[in-house]
């Protein structure tokens, strides 16, 4: 039964990192909707602005503060808090609750730990006590040691007896610093990184099972001891693969019933044992010869995995462990999807579902992109079918990745058995080729560790590729539809159109049937209406509604360059629809996010983002409208498309006009619309030739910033400072063509880089923000420090700013949101681009200002005018707000931390105080990075940043901190007075060097702004390096340094505040 | 090839024919589990059914040994969505089309599933067909119309076993299994704890009696549990045998314990198959396995001496029964599992304990 708590604190997870995306936005808001049912007081912390869960109705209070213990024990003990609900959070929620324990925090304010206990955290994640506990068990573990230094841990290889070994670090994210030693000099060498990252500096050095299945189970339990499993789930790639990294399938689909059940009871026993209160996730390795297993690992807490089984099955994992911490029981909490039963039973699915991860290395061209037991995936996409095959080809082109199915793959013989080996992304792809090539299904099962009936499944898609080449009839098409072919591959192998391929089958009346995720089998009826569809059947489920729908199309897998921030648009777009009496509509295809909570959406179709999956939801709705400005470039480019599919029927596309989106796209439309706004712009050119981009180049005048057309994220984006290196871009980073032209604009050196979100209903044009960068223009705005409101601007220019904001809304004929990106230099304003559509900064706008851009877009869009809701001009607010970014560089090494054109931040944070320096301060320690207090700054600048480093470093002197600085800054610094010591580079051979300084910890910032030319900025790579290594600061510019002096000043003094959304905004919409 | 299944109501879903090449006639049933199919198909309770898989894709993981739960396949055919030809060669790669040929059981796959499985949930089992001459459709949903129910027939006479049979475990007491169309595991579990003896189900009750055993287990099986014959068979016996033994039944067992001691049974609309049933039980949750079409009314135990003490928490139907004196329990659910969740195996244990109380 249910326990009384006064408030009940839930900790979110912070920024997207890699190994810890979407989920727990998800998990977190079903959590605070979970508690808020119950009537319960509630209270959430979360840093990440782009959540759903940061939304003031998800909580009474909602902070956006620093994920600290100290920032935790501030909201603590202001709000009143007696429970603390820290499952939901992923690892960052767990370990700041074991912190908040540990440092007394919640027996100094009278809180508790509600759900699973801290021994029981501790049981499960130390790996010691968690052997131990499986030893008690009778459970089998990996014969393994812990060890704390490389000694040891070359003493724990001899004790396992052979190589190779794991070796994993305790208390780490997805895995972050593991590896697979196949022999001593590997060992040491992961053996030093792993006990690095590990907060508790211990890495497990383990048997390896490599080869082995890898199967996982997600089981619930509640205080009186009732077990359940939620789902299991079997990864097609063997062990040795991180789960994350893998692709899984729900159920498992090659183990027999006895074999499961031998799984099923060692994880409730293991449940048991541990005395989890919620849900958890065992992992077993499993020899398919033997059929031994070893157990490999519990997380105790909702995880990705949790995610994707709720998605998977239908059972709401977070929501019903939410319940059980309370004090239900399974038998007392209802099963919304089917309304009739209990949450206390077991899913059963009649639909075959495959997660695949997606992978950031079209972003990170230098990254190492092999699979092990570290994660490097940044999403995941999720998708079902009536068999293995649908399920897959609607899968693998659900990734963006340019594939629309298992598209073949340009590598050599060799180079497949080297994947086969070896995996990386390009794995399955691999597998597709092999099988093409006809080799043998046995073979390659053998060399993949892929279970024979995995690898039969991809001969038939190949075998159906190829029937595909001969007469196309109606018969073979359904076929081709059932095994999951996109029209696209369809047209791809036949050579023709897809818009043929479409017509064909629409003909033929060969059309999905949408089936419903019901928990149950159809066992009985459901009432939530969750979809996927397939063209395995004859029936559909949809119920037809005659209301007015919109379909609002979402943003996929989560990537760099496209991250929670869309899903948080679609969402709020959703709500809007909801709030105007308009059924909403989602397609999304990502399990981790809050938009595929079947909860949220009148109706929620899991399904690829492709032209044609959307196209074929939208006429089984026969919807009213279409939104596709909300899921990020994924929609957003299919935009024109859709609008060409419906011709003819009655569904519109809302918001702007697809030909307007492409007149913000197209650089001579938009030039052109520009120049007869009299809107400045960067001189600039379309080169269709390698000849055409030097000359171009060479009459603007480097440096100039190249770029492919059409990008997402700034990929493949440089700034250049000579024909050399255009040269080697051109030949390395872009294949121009007639049809690909390369884009070159004049960079704007040391310009300040400006963000403006505005709503425009065509007549009236609402600046829902203002943010200036803190890094000068040329850093991407998805990686930039940004400030809100802009501190360094002249009024005079904001007026401009607003004024240009408001021509070019009204010249594009917007109608919703519209981001643009300006600069301001030499007291101009510069229009860089304007992107018609949902921004990556609405959600923190919207957090900063308190006023659902995203929401008002939506009505904007249904023809609500700005003024009914009170809404023009610009208003600055109060407060400030700081914008974060967080990067992945620890966990890829080769991708080089300074920050350039091409985006490769993974998350942000938001920092909010009414100080400037506060709210930057909060950013920083939201980000992870510790502003040190005292210690050692290194510094080296350039010559034009000289003078403005003597106020800095002499601040620095003042506060007591030590000063190290390079010859020039050295000279220059002495010269005006300011005390330092001389640091030697490398190539002086003398100590001290920068390197040496901070390996001895001498060094705790470190302020380098390179001179303006990319050979400097690659000079600095080894120091940026180690500084990512070893988590000390780097700042690369004056107003980055400049910030980070005032931020220290306010950690010095110690006063800062905690304030709730609700605090700061007291505006109602 | 293409074949049919008909049903009564005039559905006719078109599909592939796999298996053995025959047509067949049953009661359409539908079992949500999804895996455990050959457990299933060996199951004698299916007996007269034709078996739905709801999982859409069945035959993954081949055919062993190991998981036979009888001799042979009882359903008179399969319905899926697909059947897997190639499996995993995890344990050994027989595949399921050659198993169903083994026996001769027609299977039928490309079917919708799930559409077959909301008919029936909403108009109740129905009789159907799989056939495979198109033309005999019409002829066939008649010939449905006037079929009558495959449980109507005495099916437990078709699946008992032929004769008395010890399986000596060289354990300390000796406990009677009546066999009315067991699973092989309730034996296997039996004999973890007892030395056994299978009656088939129309042994008298003197003859067993005179086997000196100490008690009684009275198994699954298929069809209605007033069927004549289960009445002056199975029920008389568990009737006369009731103040001398402990008894434990399961399913089948459960329902004829329930009308021994005067209580009534009803046909459900559509039944419990599957593997995720949860049970209330002594305030605990249980998921268990299940297979049964018919179940006990809990009003006509009223009296009885019977007390209903396991419920479903999904419809509340009766899970399981005691009596308030008498050391007699039932569970309406498969304790022994296979396929399914081996949450109730403790019962085993109980029924060893209740033996050994008696004893003593």
């Amino acid at each position: 039964m249910r326990k009384d708590y006064k408030k009940l604190l839930v900790i979110g997870s912070g920024p997207i990192v890699i190994g810890q995306a979407a989920e727990f936005d998800f998990s977190g808001s079903q959590a605070c909707r979970s508690l808020r049912e119950e009537g319960y007081r509630t209270v959430l912390v979360n840093s990440n602005p782009a959540t759903i869960q940061t939304d003031p109705d998800t909580a009474d209070s909602v902070y956006v503060e620093p994920m600290t213990a100290e920032s935790v024990a501030k909201i603590i003990e202001k709000e009143g808090v007696d429970g603390v609900i820290s499952g939901m959070g992923g690892q960052t929620g767990l370990n700041i609750s074991a912190e908040l324990a540990e440092k007394g925090y919640l027996d100094k304010y009278g809180a508790r730990l509600v759900g699973t206990q801290p021994e029981a955290i501790q049981r499960s994640e130390d790996r010691e006590l968690f052997k131990e506990a499986m030893e008690e068990i009778g459970e089998p573990v990996p014969k393994s040691r812990s060890v704390s230094s490389i000694e040891e841990a070359i003493e724990a290889v001899e004790f396992i007896g052979r190589y190779p070994v794991l070796v994993r670090p305790a208390f780490t994210l997805g895995g972050t610093g593991g590896g697979v030693a196949y022999n001593e000099d590997q060992l040491r060498e992961i053996c030093a990184l792993g006990l690095s990252y590990s907060r508790i500096h211990q890495v497990l050095i383990e048997e390896s099972v490599l080869g082995w299945k890898e199967i996982e189970y997600e089981v619930m339990r509640d205080s009186k001891d009732n077990c359940i499993i939620v789902c299991n789930m079997e990864n097609l790639d063997a062990m040795g693969i991180h789960t994350g990294e893998s692709i899984v399938c729900a159920p498992c689909l090659t183990l027999s019933d006895r074999d499961l059940q031998m799984f099923r009871t060692a994880s409730i026993k293991i449940i048991r044992a541990l005395k989890i209160e919620g849900g958890c996730n065992v992992q077993y390795a499993f020899d398919p010869k033997t059929h031994d297993y070893r157990v490999i690992e519990v997380n105790p807490r909702v995880s990705r995995s949790s995610a994707l089984a709720s998605k998977a099955t239908g059972y709401p994992i977070a929501r019903v462990a939410t319940k059980i911490a309370v004090g239900y029981t399974l038998d007392e909490i209802p099963n919304r999807i089917t309304g009739n039963t209990f949450a206390a039973f077991e899913p059963t699915l009649d639909y075959v579902v495959m997660k695949i991860p997606r992978w950031p290395f079209d972003k990170f061209r230098t990254v190492d992109r092999h699979l092990g037991t570290q994660m490097k995936s940044t999403g995941e996409m999720m998708s079902i079918g009536r068999n293995v095959e649908e399920a897959l080809l609607k899968g693998l082109r659900s990734l963006e990745i340019g594939v629309d199915g298992l598209d073949p793959i340009d590598m050599t013989d060799d180079e497949i058995h080297e994947e086969f080996r070896n995996a990386t992304d390009r794995r399955i792809f691999a597998i597709g080729e092999a099988i093409r090539r006809g080799w043998d299904p046995v073979q390659v099962s053998n060399e993949t560790h892929w279970d024979i009936y995995f690898v039969m499944k991809i001969k038939n898609i190949i075998d159906m590729e190829n029937k595909l080449k001969g007469e196309l009839t109606d018969k073979l098409l359904r076929e081709a539809k059932e095994m999951g072919f996109s029209d696209e591959s369809i047209a791809r192998i036949r050579g023709c159109d897809h818009w043929d391929v479409l017509k064909r089958r629409e003909d033929a009346g060969i059309v999905p049937r949408y089936k419903m995720v019901d928990t149950c089998a159809a066992e009985f009826s459901a009432v939530t209406p969750y979809y996927y569809s397939t063209y395995h059947g004859r029936s559909s489920e949809v119920k037809k509604s005659d209301k007015k729908k919109v379909v609002i199309v979402g943003g996929g897998p989560i990537r760099i360059g496209q991250g929670i921030e869309f899903d948080y648009c679609c969402v709020h777009g959703v709500m809007a629809l909801q709030e105007e009496g308009i059924e909403a509509i989602m397609i999304n295809n990502n399990p981790e996010t809050v938009s595929t909570d079947y909860g949220i959406s009148d109706r929620l179709y899991f399904e690829p983002l492709s032209l044609e999956d959307v196209l074929n939801v939208i006429k089984a709705e026969d919807a009213d409208g279409v939104i596709c400005q909300y899921g990020g470039q994924t929609s957003v480019n299919l935009a024109i498309d859709v609008e060409k599919g419906l011709k003819g029927t009655k569904t519109k596309i809302l918001g702007t006009s697809p030909d307007q989106m492409d007149v913000a796209e197209d650089r001579k439309r938009f030039t052109d619309l520009m120049r007869s706004l009299g809107v400045r712009q960067p001189p600039s050119g379309t080169a269709y030739s390698y000849n055409e981009a030097m000359r171009i180049a060479n009459e603007i005048g480097y440096p100039v910033l190249v770029r492919p057309s059409y990008v997402l994220g700034g990929r493949a984006m440089e700034i250049v400072y000579s024909d050399d290196e255009l040269n080697t871009y051109m030949e390395t980073a872009v294949k121009v063509s007639h049809n690909h032209p390369v884009l070159i604009d004049k960079y704007l050196s040391e310009a300040v880089e400006i963000d403006v979100d505005s709503v425009c209903d065509g007549e009236d044009v609402y600046v829902g923000g203002i943010l200036e960068h803190i890094e000068y223009a040329g850093c991407h705005s998805g990686d930039a420090t940004m400030v809100m409101p802009p501190y360094n601007i002249p009024q005079n220019m904001i007026d401009g700013i607003v004024e240009i904001n408001r021509k070019v809304a009204l010249a594009l004929k917007i109608n919703g949101l519209m981001n643009l990106q300006l600069a301001y230099k030499d007291g101009q304003i510069w229009m860089i681009e304007a992107n018609p559509r949902a921004s990556r900064t609405v959600p923190f706008i919207s957090k900063a200002t308190g006023v659902p851009l995203a929401k008002i877009g939506v009505k904007v869009m249904l023809g609500r005018k700005l003024k009914d809701f009170g809404l023009s001009g610009y208003r600055p607010i109060d407060h400030f707000a700081v914008k974060e970014s967080v990067f992945p560089f620890l966990k890829l090494p080769g991708v080089d931390s300074i920050l350039t054109p091409e985006m490769k931040s993974t998350g942000e944070v938001m920092g909010i105080d009414p100080d400037l320096h506060a709210a930057y301060l909060k950013a920083q320690l939201a980000a992870g990075t510790i502003l040190p207090k005292e210690g050692g700054v290194y510094i080296t600048v350039n010559d034009q940043d000289k003078p403005r480093a003597v106020a800095v470093a002499k601040s620095l002197k003042d506060m007591g901190f030590r000063i190290y600085a390079t010859r020039g800054t050295s000279v220059y610094l002495t010269e005006n007075g300011v005390e330092n010591t001389r640091v030697f580079k490398n190539t002086e051979g003398k100590e001290p060097t920068a390197l040496s300084l901070m390996r001895n910890r001498k060094i705790d910032l470190l302020i380098n702004t390179p001179r303006e030319h990319s050979g400097a900025i690659r000079d600095g790579h080894n120091m940026r390096r180690l500084a990512v290594e070893l988590e000390i600061p780097y700042i690369t510019t004056m107003n980055g340094a400049e910030m980070a002096i005032g931020a220290i000043g306010v950690e010095r003094k110690g006063e800062m505040g905690v304030k709730s959304m609700q605090e700061y905004h007291k505006l109602e919409f | 090839m293409t074949s049919y299944l008909v049903l009564e109501d005039g559905t006719c879903y078109e599909g592939d024919s796999f298996g053995y090449d025959a047509d067949a006639f049953g009661e359409v049933v539908f079992s949500t589990g999804m895996s455990g199919y050959q457990e299933s198909l060996t199951d004698p309770s299916y007996r007269g059914q034709i078996l739905t898989m709801t999982f859409p894709t069945v035959g993954n993981y081949g055919i062993t040994d190991d998981f036979f739960q009888s001799n042979g396949i009882h359903c008179r055919a399969l319905v899926v969505r697909e059947y897997t030809r190639i499996p995993s060669d995890s344990y050994g790669g027989r595949t399921l089309d050659d198993f169903l040929k083994e026996y001769k059981v027609p299977g039928i796959s490309g079917i919708d599933t799930r559409d077959l499985v909301i008919k029936i949930r909403e108009f109740g089992t129905l009789k159907g067909a799989v056939i495979r001459d198109e033309d005999k459709i019409e002829e066939t949903i008649e010939k449905l119309k006037r079929m009558p129910a495959p449980s109507d027939s005495d099916l437990v006479g078709e699946v008992t076993c032929p004769a008395i049979k010890k399986l000596d475990n060289g354990k300390e007491f000796t406990v009677g299994l009546l066999d009315c169309g067991m699973k092989a595991r309730i034996a296997d579990d039996l004999s973890e704890y007892f030395n056994v003896i299978l009656f088939p189900y129309d042994t008298p009750s003197d003859v067993i009696m005179e086997s000196g055993i100490n008690g009684m287990l009275v198994s699954n099986g298929p069809g209605d549990p007033s069927h004549p014959n289960i009445i002056k068979g199975p029920v008389k016996t568990v009737s006369d045998l009731s103040t001398f033994m402990p008894i434990m039944g399961i399913c089948l067992g459960n329902q004829i314990t329930s009308l021994a001691f005067g209580g009534k049974t009803y046909k459900m609309k559509f039944g419990h198959r599957g593997c995720n049933q949860p049970v209330s039980f002594e305030g605990r949750v249980y998921i268990t396995s299940q297979n049964h079409g018919f179940a006990v009314d809990e009003q006509s135990l009223d009296g009885t001496g019977l007390i209903a003490d396991q419920f479903n928490i999904n419809d509340h139907t009766v899970e399981g029964m005691r009596h308030k004196d008498l050391p007699i329990f039932t569970s309406q659910y498969h304790p022994e599992a296979n396929p399914g969740p081996y949450d109730t195996k403790f019962l085993f244990n109980r029924f060893y304990n209740a033996v050994k109380e008696a004893k003593r």
